[in-house]
């Protein structure tokens, strides 16, 4: 195990609670997802992590050492990409990535080898030599990557990495996270991304209010639901919204979208009831398939008025 | 501390790179303003006489250095927490120390051609002659790094939303109520006693003395207080920037 976090705790001065109990691990060659919404927590942990922050209570441990009172160590162990950006903006990405791969105690030869494979893998050549203030937020977001690519940490922390990024680049991106974890490293990758995690990463943390409300591989996460369905209903905002039928459990109502589990005996049932809302105009189109870690997701974090309000009735 | 070294001399190279193109123009606004100050003060007084014109000309270098150092770097510093470059260098695997010494050295290799260039043009201008001191090189750099470790401790302690506006009223405070091109004397004694305390009317004593000789009645004294200055605010924002949120 390569980092540990135990019941971690950040009160900032004047009572912000940031964190409340945060415990997690993340193993050798995993790559482990933290989601969360906005203020839930993440970034906070992400800068204890890496000693900008000091926790109030718990424990960091990375390759058993104890960051918190060796904050020098984190430095040294973790490779960072921000969310925010990198100060780079006179340089070109050629110049930028060698830095950081030499600064990282990479020799010359080897940051620009590096340096230049990593371009290539992004297919970046072409704006290699180009000052970073003349390229689009997505390349410079790449730029970012590949300097935390460079001379992978013990723990490689990417914090939105496809932000920006086009799907294509996309993909490749999400090759090379691959290929860092690998090659031994942990990669811990914050995301509000959930479709993507679902696809990239091998464990997962779900952090609201400061605390992990669920942790496990995005499987066992689904497998929560028990196997159930999920129906997803569009509804016509000219006409009135349908109750919830019976066979229909936890319906959550999200804008115009009806959403709720549906068991395996009663599949031909609700595709007969959906099909016969959309023949009435009631709904504009439905769609029913396996839970996805999205549903995971809003389950967990989803606004509480809407979790409630959804049990008996979704009129209104 | 080979470890050290390497890591301030890539810092150095990344920050020159990050401002190549502001350094040609940081460089040429320091010479301008430093010419401007002379040229400009001249205008106020007319029938300047050569004394007087020395005293202006070696106060205008430390009105040139305390004007970026008090306000140029503690808006690059507030600009780079704000955007989170500080804390992106701040993960780093490099000394702090190394972090500090390469934008100092950036910001003092950005003061000296300027400064040396106005005084060259003010001597030719008011035909008077300079009595170089041998501390001339240690005078300086100790008032061109005091300057910009104010300008630092400043932009380390503050907010980074109202470092701007500080710095701005720093520099106007300096630039009309500081004894830099007129003697301690002629403000009121409150203004006065508080320049007793303050490192400017030692900063321009530094460099009065280090270029004529004359003047400056203690130039130990002016040493040692800048030094002090320089001392403090350096410690000051290492332990703000070794500080844990």
């Amino acid at each position: 195990m390569i980092l540990q976090v135990e019941r971690l705790a950040k009160v900032y001065p004047g009572g912000v609670r940031a964190n409340e109990d945060i415990s997690l691990h993340v193993d050798r060659g995993e790559v482990f997802g933290l989601l969360g919404p906005n203020g839930a927590g993440k970034t906070t942990l992400v800068s204890q992590v890496l000693g900008l922050a000091k926790p109030t209570s718990g424990t960091i441990h990375i390759d058993g050492v104890d960051v918190v009172q060796r904050p020098a160590v984190a430095r040294r162990a973790c490779s960072y990409q921000p969310q925010s950006s990198v100060p780079i903006r006179g340089l070109t990405p050629l110049q930028a990535i060698e830095l950081v791969g030499r600064i990282r105690r990479l020799d010359r030869q080897e940051a620009r080898r590096r340096t230049i494979e990593l371009l290539e893998t992004l297919e970046l050549t072409e704006w290699s030599s180009k000052v970073v203030t003349e390229l689009s937020g997505g390349v410079t977001r790449l730029v970012a990557f590949c300097m935390s690519a460079v001379a992978p940490g013990r723990i490689v922390i990417l914090d939105e990495p496809t932000n920006d990024v086009d799907p294509l680049r996309r993909k490749l991106l999400w090759r090379e996270v691959r290929a860092l974890a690998d090659a031994g490293s942990a990669v811990v990758l914050v995301t509000h991304n959930v479709l993507e995690a679902e696809r990239c990463v091998d464990r997962l943390a779900i952090v609201d209010h400061g605390t992990v409300v669920a942790e496990g591989t995005p499987a066992a996460l689904k497998s929560a639901f028990g196997g159930a369905l999920r129906l997803e209903v569009v509804l016509d905002p000219t006409a009135a919204a349908p109750a919830a039928p019976a066979f229909l459990a936890s319906p959550t109502r999200a804008g115009r979208r009806l959403i709720g589990d549906v068991g395996a005996a009663d599949l031909m049932v609700a595709v007969a009831w959906a099909k016969e809302l959309q023949r009435r105009g009631t709904i504009e189109e439905f769609s029913i398939g396996p839970a996805t870690l999205e549903d995971v997701y809003v389950r967990r974090v989803g606004p509480e008025p809407e979790r409630e309000d959804t049990g008996a009735s979704v009129a209104g | 501390m080979r470890a050290s070294l390497d890591s301030y001399r890539l810092l150095l190279l990344w920050q020159f790179r990050r401002y190549r193109q502001l350094f040609v123009m940081t460089v040429v606004i320091q010479v301008v303003l430093g010419m401007g100050i002379v040229y400009g003060l001249a205008f106020l007084i007319p029938n300047i006489d050569p004394r007087t014109a020395l005293f202006l000309s070696t106060g205008a270098p430390t009105l040139a250095l305390l004007i970026l150092g008090l306000s140029v770097v503690p808006q690059e510093v507030a600009q780079d927490r704000l955007t989170g470059a500080h804390d992106y260098v701040a993960t780093l695997p490099v000394p702090r120390l190394a972090a500090l010494s390469a934008n100092l050295t950036y910001w003092l290799a950005i003061q000296i051609p300027g400064t040396i260039l106005a005084i060259v043009v003010a001597s030719a201008r008011f035909h008077f002659g300079l009595h170089v001191s041998s501390l001339v090189v240690p005078a300086f750099l100790l008032v061109a790094m005091t300057g910009a470790a104010v300008g630092y401790a400043m932009a380390s302690v503050l907010r980074p939303e109202v470092t701007s506006i500080v710095s701005s009223f720093v520099s106007v405070f300096i630039l009309l109520f500081s004894p830099l091109d007129f003697p301690l004397s002629r403000l009121p004694s409150f203004l006065q006693v508080i320049h007793r305390i303050l490192p400017v009317k030692y900063m321009a004593d530094l460099i009065r003395w280090s270029l004529t000789g004359r003047f400056v009645a203690s130039p130990g004294l002016a040493f040692a207080v800048v030094g002090l200055w320089c001392v403090a605010c350096l410690g000051v924002t290492y332990r703000v920037a070794t500080r844990r949120r």
